[in-house]
Order: structure tokens, then C-alpha cells, then sequence
């Protein structure tokens, strides 16, 4: 009973989360309540048992995920637009998107029961350990290629936002390595009584 | 009903779904708010994923939902990073302008 009851409360408490993402006029207030629903997922996953895929979550999304979104959002100084409702367009969609809900969830609890229950499972190992038995070694070649995928978006947006600046003094090794000793050091022979003539 | 099962993950998911593909037609105007809209979506293909994957005894699926999230990471990133590049270039962020990029 303590399982649903905490189900129920998190559940409500993601989809009011989502909603709000959808409808609140600051983006800033969009993305901590983006935060709020990841937390709130975050919270169901460890409740059914996932513990791992739960803190993985909360330390990909909010970690990284949700805090990027934050510094680009409070980087950009957007002004605040007001969202383009215009509620006849969408009533359609909206109807659509309802009568599919409502089909759903008429199958699943009228015609369809699940008989699995939490309850009858029993782990031998811990949840970290299946996963970890599995990743490196059934699924070696899809962790290794969603690395180069990570790999990938970071080179990417590295090469997007980059503005190269001609004011600024770096390094630069292709000049560095063509220039001789003659371009570098001039030896001078100074007659007495003369000094060194600039020319 | 006083034992949770799949059913309630899976209704869970797809009103979160639904939420976000709601958001994604309703948003003309903030092309951050379509991102965390994708966001959305993702994780309710997560939550269909993990809860599937533990109501059945299995595993794959939070092998899955871990490549998923990883999806995930890499998209935002490039998303941004192009969300960038266009502020940078035209000072607003609408995307009902979007398409003079063809030009």
C-alpha cells in the first residue's frame, strides 16, 4: 500500500512538473521545473527497484543535461514572449491526443489486468551488478559506439559555437615551425664611433 | 488495485508523453522550450523503458534506457549549440523564422 500510495504522489507530482514546463511564460522557471520532473522520475525508478538508472538520471539530466539548458538560457537574454494559444487551431490535436489516452487506459484496466507484481520477484544480484553484467559484455560494441556518439556531439558543438578571434594571441605551431634562424637573430658588425643604425 | 504493476508506469508515460508532444505543437515561438519538450518525451520513453524492463524481469531494458540517456545528453548538446549559433546570428530565438535559413 506504501508502494502505491508513494507511486501516486510522485506520478502527480511529474505530470504537474511537465505541465508547468509547457506553460510557464519565464524559460527560466521551465527548466527547474524540467529539474523537478527528472527528480521526480528519479524518485520512481529507485521505488520500483531501479536504483541505478534512477541515480544515473538524476546525475546525467540534472547534473549536465538541465544545467546546460540553464546557462544558455540565462546566456541568450531572450525577453519574455507570451506563447502563441490559439486554441481553435489545436482542439483537433487536442481531441486526438485525448482519445488516445482514453483508449489506453479503458484496454489496460478493463480488458487487459497485468498479473506481475514487485512482490514475486526475487534478486540475487543487486541491480548494479545486472546491469554491469550485461553492458560489458553483450552490449560491449553499443557502449563503446554511444561513446563515439558522445565524443561526436562534443567536437560538434565545440565547432558551432567557436568564433575565431585574430585579435587574440595563441599559438601558432605552423608558423613556429617554418621560420628559420635568419628570420629570427641578424648579426650585426658595429664600427666604433657609429653604434647600430636602424634600417 | 492495491499492487502497483505495469500498467500504472505504462499510463504514467503516456500521459507524459503526450504532454510533451502536446507542448511540442503548442510552442511556436521558444526554441528552448522544444528542446526540453524533446526532453519530455525521452524520458517518458525511459520511464515505458525501465518500468517494462522491471515488471518483466528483465534487464535489456535499463541497458537500453541508458543508451537512451546518452541519445539524450548528445542532443541537447548539439540542439544548444545550434540554438546558439542562431541567436548568435539573428538576436531572437523564433522559430517561426527559421526557415530564411534556406535563402
Amino acid at each position: 500500500m506504501f508502494l502505491v500510495g508513494s507511486f501516486f504522489l510522485f506520478a502527480a507530482f511529474l505530470i504537474t512538473t511537465c505541465i508547468f514546463v509547457i506553460f510557464s511564460k519565464n524559460p527560466v522557471n521551465s527548466v527547474l521545473f524540467l529539474v523537478l520532473a527528472f527528480l521526480n522520475s528519479t524518485f520512481l525508478f529507485i521505488l520500483i527497484g531501479a536504483e541505478f538508472v534512477g541515480i544515473i538520471l538524476a546525475i546525467v539530466y540534472i547534473g549536465a543535461v538541465a544545467i546546460l539548458f540553464l546557462f544558455v538560457v540565462m546566456m541568450l537574454d531572450i525577453q519574455i514572449t507570451t506563447l502563441m494559444f490559439n486554441i481553435k487551431r489545436y482542439i483537433p490535436l487536442a481531441l486526438l491526443f485525448a482519445g488516445i489516452i482514453l483508449a489506453e487506459i479503458i484496454y489496460l484496466t478493463v480488458f487487459k489486468t497485468s498479473k506481475d507484481n514487485l512482490d514475486t520477484f526475487i534478486r540475487s544480484k543487486n541491480n548494479t551488478e545486472q546491469i554491469g553484467d550485461v553492458l560489458y559484455t553483450e552490449y560491449f560494441i553499443d557502449f563503446q559506439l554511444s561513446g563515439i556518439v558522445l565524443l561526436l556531439a562534443m567536437i560538434g558543438a565545440i565547432v558551432l559555437t567557436h568564433v575565431y578571434r585574430p585579435t587574440i594571441k595563441r599559438q601558432n605551431i605552423e608558423s613556429q615551425n617554418s621560420t628559420t634562424a635568419e628570420d629570427r637573430v641578424k648579426l650585426v658588425k658595429i664600427k666604433s664611433g657609429e653604434g647600430i643604425k636602424d634600417d | 488495485m492495491t499492487s502497483l504493476t505495469y500498467n500504472h508506469f505504462f499510463i504514467l508515460s503516456l500521459i507524459v508523453f503526450i504532454i510533451g508532444c502536446f507542448g511540442l505543437f503548442l510552442n511556436r515561438r521558444n526554441m528552448i522550450l522544444i528542446l526540453m519538450c524533446i526532453e519530455i518525451i525521452l524520458l517518458a520513453a525511459n520511464i515505458n523503458f525501465v518500468s517494462a524492463s522491471v515488471f518483466l524481469n528483465d534487464i535489456n531494458g535499463q541497458v537500453f534506457s541508458i543508451f537512451i540517456l546518452t541519445i539524450a545528453a548528445a542532443e541537447a548538446a548539439i540542439g544548444l549549440a545550434i540554438l546558439v549559433i542562431y541567436f548568435r546570428n539573428k538576436g531572437e530565438i523564433d522559430i517561426t523564422q527559421i526557415n530564411q535559413l534556406k535563402d
